[in-house]
């Protein structure tokens, strides 16, 4: 048990994100825009994966409806990730719900990034969650793209819960639903 | 400067810096009492000024630190206090030296310092200096804080001075141009006449004087000399001294906006570096003042002044910090500066609740660099990366960071990993990852929870609490993972937690007390409700034998207590639920109580429970644990409790205990609500005495009687089956009855089935324990057999012609009809007769004793009696012949022997009758007649075959034995029908009664005087009759000759007339006969039925007629002289 337990704490590397910061200081951009333009710094490394690497679901009072992510091994690190993401979720939705309680938008944009992944958000009205992580690396990947990624989710959401044999609630275990998240994941090259 | 202040604060920026620190030996503990006695002295209002000045208090602080104290004045120490022991006036010297010696080490920036010296009382008189107090121990220093006051007043005169000093130098004197450490070698062979080297210059004296200015308390003068500094460092691109003049523009606003401070509660001051050091040095270092109170700006009268000019807003602040931020970003060797001016925004937005911005900050700070931290410096970041994010509401993020700080005090790099710390850490992070170490938290429906996360947490806990050193709370949690998580882990997750809770149960055994922490925190018990599942608790009743009753007078008066009216309407719907429901069942005192719970196993291997046991609650119970071993993955299964209650009253039943790898676990019914029950309340009589009976026959089979016996009988046999009856309670036994029930009641039973005589058993009471009783039953069986119609048949053509009757019984009614369309004389017929009949009986043993009969309570034993019924015997058929006198007649019986054993027969003292298996004889038994009324009175059915020729009964004893078998001797009852007349004729010849056997003597020529008398013995009126008196001679070769009337003569008449007759009344009619020639005559007497006058015969059978013989004898001689 030992064992699993150092090898899976996340730690920063520090010098991977340093390198990042010294692009962005040549660039002179403000640290308040730094998260929205690490995409176009990165463009010359596309991978060939295009697409999310971990897709959850999460229920109103918060604990995962559907988590699953692409390399398998590593699962309980993007646990951990869509987790500490609900944060910004709540904060944005309690941040919106002041203004605007009916006409918000859904898609609440970018989460937060991370040194690896970025995490991107999604709120229903009935405040059921979905949060898409993108690999940093991905930048062919578009803000409408991640938008239209979220609205196939929430159709096929809306469908599981048509089901009249599915309570509520309970995790989802659909096979249509499963194979549109699998056909929005990355395939492992 | 290499290691960041985390706990800084916007607020900071306008204290002065003073470091106090020990000199010499101070014992530690009393130095921080000294220490905490200045730092109460934090905020001094100094006269004449109306400003206040405020103090922050080191004890520690890192000269490198000092060398930025130019580029921030709050970062300059200003300030000394030593504390020092001196012992006596020959050490002063020394000690003094040392004081000076640490002087010169903040020397370039103090401006004033003092030494406190405690162990002195006056001695060093040499010289009265100012900057040297002493005291004669640590507890008598009474002045201290004067002395502190005195001494932050005398700072604040350096402070004022050199702050006017550079604010009003507006000569043209050469600026001298203030920098940075890393600065200095870059400026090397500069061109100081440069108009660019002059602005940058003057703007870093800007800043300066801005920095004094807010120090001395002028807020509104730093304002001002902050803008001009921004003004004049952008112009010249000078971008850290800009990102300083910012952030101290950030910093007085701040102060200005915020006067509560935004260093949140004292809370969020609280030593975050736990890495097992000791915690007074930590709480000392981490002090800080208190922050600025309202009225200390509001004394200032400038402040009105331009307030909306200069003051930013608070959406500026936060703009000018991000842009002060993004200068110091520029410099590497800033990152403190960086990193720190990221915490104070953060603080400013926690408290403008922007969380969002400040996670944006915050996400920055993660990533400043600086350079190679030590573990002890990361785990301190992490810290307070967490505490920050709690902050601003960001639970799960900081969680995260105290998660992975907790793993960074145990990580492989550290030669002592601080598994206490990590433990104390990773408790913190509960909140966030929503777990509560309560297990009832979980007993609501399923589990809700991001459970990767929670079972990885749950792991972490139990391994840092067993490298701690206490497995108590490794069990702890792993039961706890068991018990809420078990639903989510895998089949090979199961098996590893179990093994290792195993093998920490091994060391420490986990039970249900409260585990208590060292900071209070309590674990409460989980108890392994799931390790089995208990789906159902059934309370089970005694046994049939063993249930109490209560006599039923006496319940009724408890019914009564109860309510005063005998029926009401209103249900009272009792809130509680079923659990509470009591039982209608009771259970008795001293007894083996049973409660039935359904369990499962949901491990994938086998699981053994060990002393499970029953909870319960308001009678002494002695609970007697089980032990048992569950199959992988077992369906329900059930599980019988046990335990003797040991007082009377009502007993509850609360939950269960259970003893699963080595964790014993109480598992109360309330918490667990899918646990199904009946019901958990039952009432405890008082005890009773237990009879075990044990009987002299086999017992084949248990029924639902407690206890039974069979037995094989022929039919008429009697056995005799002894009871024994063997108290084996505790309590006397005082009362014993016995009854008995004939189940069977098909069948005609003759007699009695069952008899005893409880007359000895009754006087041996009371019965003490361990003693017994005996009782011997009388099984006897008598069962009319006489069903075979066909067998009668069969035995009918045997050409035996005798006046009789086939039996008639009403049981050849009820015969099968199957048997009755048979054809006749087939073989299968021939085994229908052999069928085997069935009695069963139950005898009921009620007793009753102890203290449980006071309370009017009894137990019931009850006893099957089994009996199997062969046929012996038949009499296939039954006739009389009349025996030579009137008053007897022959019996004839057709004896069928139908069982497959040689039997003997024997009838009152005939001889006896040999019959081999499925024979059939005639015997022949003479029976005397008797007068029906004697008997009692057949049933209608025969009445009505026979009208005046009643049937009546006859018991007859016929003694058979079996010769071929060893069953011994066997009474066979026969029922049977004998007839005698109803009515009875009665010839007197010659003054003497006739009867068959008897001949009448008459002498010729005399008159022979006849007297017929009809007696009617039936119940009805007989007659009128004619009786006709006929005499005839019988020549014994089958010729009677009739005609005589020239030798027999009737005096009178030879018709007689009766009339009715009334029962039990008699006729007489006398006539007279005249014999004229010798010989044997008889008397043929007819009778007609004259009611109808039609003169009908009536056979001469229904009346008995006795043939009257007379014998004429010569008449004597002198007669016919």
């Amino acid at each position: 048990m030992l064992t699993r337990l150092k090898t899976q704490v996340p730690l920063f590397s520090m010098n991977s994100y340093t390198k990042l910061r010294e692009k962005l200081k040549l660039s002179g951009l403000s640290l308040a825009s730094t998260h929205s333009h690490v995409i176009r710094l990165g463009r010359h490394s596309r991978h060939n994966s295009k697409m999310a690497v971990c897709i959850a679901v999460i229920a109103k009072e918060n604990y995962p409806l559907f988590i699953r992510s692409v390399p398998v091994q590593n699962e309980l690190k993007f646990h951990y990730t869509v987790h500490t993401s609900l944060d910004v979720v709540e904060e944005k939705i309690s941040a919106v719900g002041k203004a605007m309680a009916d006409q918000r938008e859904l898609y609440l944009g970018l989460l937060y990034p991370t040194e690896d992944y970025k995490v991107y958000g999604y709120v229903t009205n009935s405040k059921v969650k979905f949060v898409i992580v993108v690999d940093s690396s991905n930048t062919s990947l578009r803000d409408n793209e991640i938008r239209s990624m979220f609205r196939k989710l929430h159709n096929s959401f809306t469908d599981v819960m048509c089901n009249p044999f599915y309570n509520p609630g309970d995790t989802i275990q659909s096979k249509a639903f499963d194979s549109i998240v699998s056909a929005m994941m990355v395939q492992a090259s | 400067m290499s290691i960041p202040d985390y706990m800084q604060c916007a607020e900071d920026h306008q204290t002065v810096l003073v470091v106090v620190q020990p000199v010499g030996i101070v014992p530690e503990d009393e130095f921080f009492r000294i220490y905490k006695r200045i730092t109460s002295v934090a905020q001094v209002s100094i006269r004449d000024s109306q400003r206040n000045l405020y103090i922050r208090y080191r004890h520690h602080y890192l000269p490198e630190n000092n060398e930025w104290g130019d580029f921030q004045t709050h970062r300059k120490v200003v300030g000394l206090i030593s504390v020092t022991t001196c012992g006596s006036a020959k050490e002063w010297p020394q000690t003094s030296d040392r004081f000076h010696c640490q002087k010169d080490v903040f020397g370039a920036t103090l401006y004033d310092s003092r030494l406190l010296v405690f162990g002195l009382q006056g001695e060093i008189a040499e010289q009265q200096r100012t900057d040297v107090a002493f005291y004669p121990s640590y507890d008598d220093c009474p002045d201290v804080e004067k002395r502190v006051e005195d001494f932050v007043e005398s700072i604040f005169i350096v402070l004022e001075s050199k702050r006017l000093d550079r604010a009003t130098d507006k000569s043209g004197d050469k600026i001298p141009l203030l920098c940075v450490p890393f600065e200095k070698k870059d400026f090397v062979g500069l061109d100081t006449d440069s108009r660019h080297y002059k602005k940058r210059c003057q703007g870093r004296m800007r800043k300066h004087v801005g920095d004094l200015c807010l120090q001395a308390g002028m807020l509104q003068d730093a304002l001002v000399h902050y803008h001009m500094a921004v003004e004049l460092l952008r112009s010249v691109n000078d971008f850290l001294w800009l990102g300083a003049a910012l952030e101290g523009l950030c910093s007085a606003s701040v102060i200005f906006h915020y006067p509560g401070g935004t260093a949140g509660k004292a809370s969020g001051r609280e030593p975050s570096l736990a890495h097992g050091q000791g915690q007074a040095a930590d709480a000392g270092k981490r002090h800080r003042p208190g922050a600025l109170t309202a009225n200390g700006i509001s004394a200032d009268t400038s402040s009105e002044i331009g307030r909306a000019k200069n003051c930013l807003g608070p959406e500026d602040i936060i703009e000018k910090y991000k842009e002060a931020i993004s200068y110091y970003g520029k410099y590497k060797n800033a990152g403190v500066i960086e990193l720190e001016a990221c915490v104070k925004a953060v603080r400013v937005l926690a408290i403008q609740k922007r969380a969002m911005e400040a996670s944006e900050f915050l996400q920055n700070a993660v990533y400043i660099n600086l350079g190679q931290l030590s573990e002890e410096e990361k785990i301190q970041r992490y810290s307070i990366l967490s505490e920050l994010y709690h902050l601003i509401g960001f639970h799960r993020k900081s969680a995260f960071f105290k998660r992975v700080a907790a793993m960074q005090c145990v990580a492989p790099t550290i030669p002592e990993p601080g598994w206490r710390a990590c433990y104390k850490l990773l408790l913190e992070t509960l909140s966030g990852y929503s777990l509560c170490l309560d297990p009832k938290d979980f007993s609501k429906g399923s589990h809700r929870g991001w459970a990767a996360v929670q079972v990885r947490l749950l792991h972490e806990l139990v391994y840092a609490s067993r490298r701690m050193g206490n497995p108590g709370l490794s069990v702890r949690h792993l039961s706890f993972l068991l018990q809420t998580m078990l639903d989510l882990l895998s089949d090979q997750e199961k098996k590893e937690v179990t093994q290792s809770l195993e093998n920490y149960t091994s060391k420490c055994p986990g039970g249900m007390e409260v585990l208590t922490l060292p900071d209070g925190l309590k674990l409460p018990p989980v108890p392994l409700s799931k390790l089995p599942i208990v789906r159902s608790v059934k309370l089970l009743d005694l046994p049939v034998s063993l249930r109490p009753h209560k006599q039923k007078g006496l319940l009724e008066n408890n019914m009564s207590s109860k309510s005063p009216f005998i029926y009401s309407p209103i249900i009272m719907h009792t809130r509680g639920e079923e659990r509470t429901k009591k039982i209608e069942f009771r259970w008795v005192q001293g007894d083996v109580c049973e409660v039935q719970l359904m369990v499962y196993n949901p491990m994938p291997f086998e699981l053994r429970v060990e002393h499970m046991g029953l909870l319960t609650s308001g009678v002494e119970f002695e609970a007697l644990p089980a032990a048992l071993s569950l199959p992988a993955e077992s369906g329900l299964y059930p599980v019988t409790l046990v335990g003797v209650p040991r007082t009377a009253g009502n007993i509850n039943i609360s939950g269960y205990h259970t003893s699963v790898f080595g964790v014993t676990s109480d598992c109360l019914l309330d918490g667990l609500p899918s646990v199904r029950t009946s019901g958990c309340v039952v009432e405890v009589i008082p005890s009773l005495p237990r009879l075990q009976l044990s009987t002299s026959l086999p017992r084949p089979f248990s029924s639902r009687l407690s206890s039974s016996v069979s037995v094989q009988l022929f039919n008429g046999e009697t056995q005799q089956l002894t009871i024994t009856l063997e108290n084996i309670g505790s309590e006397d036994l005082e009362t014993l009855e016995v009854t008995s029930k004939t189940c069977n009641t098909k069948e005609k039973l003759f007699g009695e089935f069952l008899s005893w005589d409880l007359e000895e058993a009754v006087s041996q009471l009371p019965l003490k324990p361990g003693q017994s009783v005996t009782l011997t039953v009388n099984v006897k069986v008598r069962l009319d057999f006489s069903g075979g119609e066909n067998l009668l048949q069969d035995l009918n053509d045997d050409g035996i012609s005798v006046t009789g009757l086939p039996i008639s019984s009403p049981l050849r009614q009820v015969l099968k009809p199957r048997a009755e369309t048979k054809p006749l004389g087939s073989e299968s017929s021939k085994t229908d007769y052999n069928h085997v009949k069935t009695l069963e009986a139950v005898m009921t043993f009620k007793y009753s004793g102890g203290a449980g009969k006071m309370e009017g309570y009894y137990r019931d034993l009850s006893l099957g009696v089994h009996v199997d019924v062969e046929p012996s015997v038949f009499f296939t058929r039954v006739s009389t012949l009349p025996a030579t006198r009137t008053r007897q007649c022959h019996l004839l019986l057709d004896v069928f022997n139908s069982t497959e054993h040689e039997l003997m027969v024997s009838a009152n003292n005939n001889q006896d009758l040999v019959l081999h298996p499925s024979e059939c004889q005639r015997m022949a038994i003479q029976v005397a007649k008797f007068d029906f009324h004697t008997l009692p009175q057949p049933d209608q059915e025969a009445v009505r075959y026979t009208n005046p020729k009643l049937l009546e009964e006859e018991r007859l004893h016929a003694q058979a034995s079996m010769i071929s078998s060893t069953l011994g001797s066997l009474s066979v009852s026969l029922s049977l029908s004998l007839s005698l007349c109803s009515s009875s004729l009665d010839v007197v010849v010659n003054g003497k009664p006739c009867d068959c056997d008897i001949i009448a003597d008459c002498k010729v020529g005399d008159a022979v005087p006849l007297e017929v008398k009809l007696t009617n013995r039936s119940k009805n009126a007989v007659g009128p009759f004619a009786l006709t008196v006929v005499p005839f001679q019988d020549y014994q070769n089958g010729v009677q000759n009739y005609d005589l009337q020239d030798a027999v003569t009737f005096i009178g008449s030879n018709t007689f007339y009766i009339d009715m007759v009334k029962p039990t009344e008699n006729s007489a009619c006398m006539g007279a006969l005249l014999f004229l020639y010798t010989g044997d005559f008889y008397l043929n007497i007819k009778f007609q039925d004259d009611s109808a006058g039609q003169g009908k015969e009536l056979p001469p059978s229904w009346f008995g007629l006795p043939s009257v013989h007379i014998k004429a004898l010569e008449a004597p001689i002198e007669a016919g002289a």
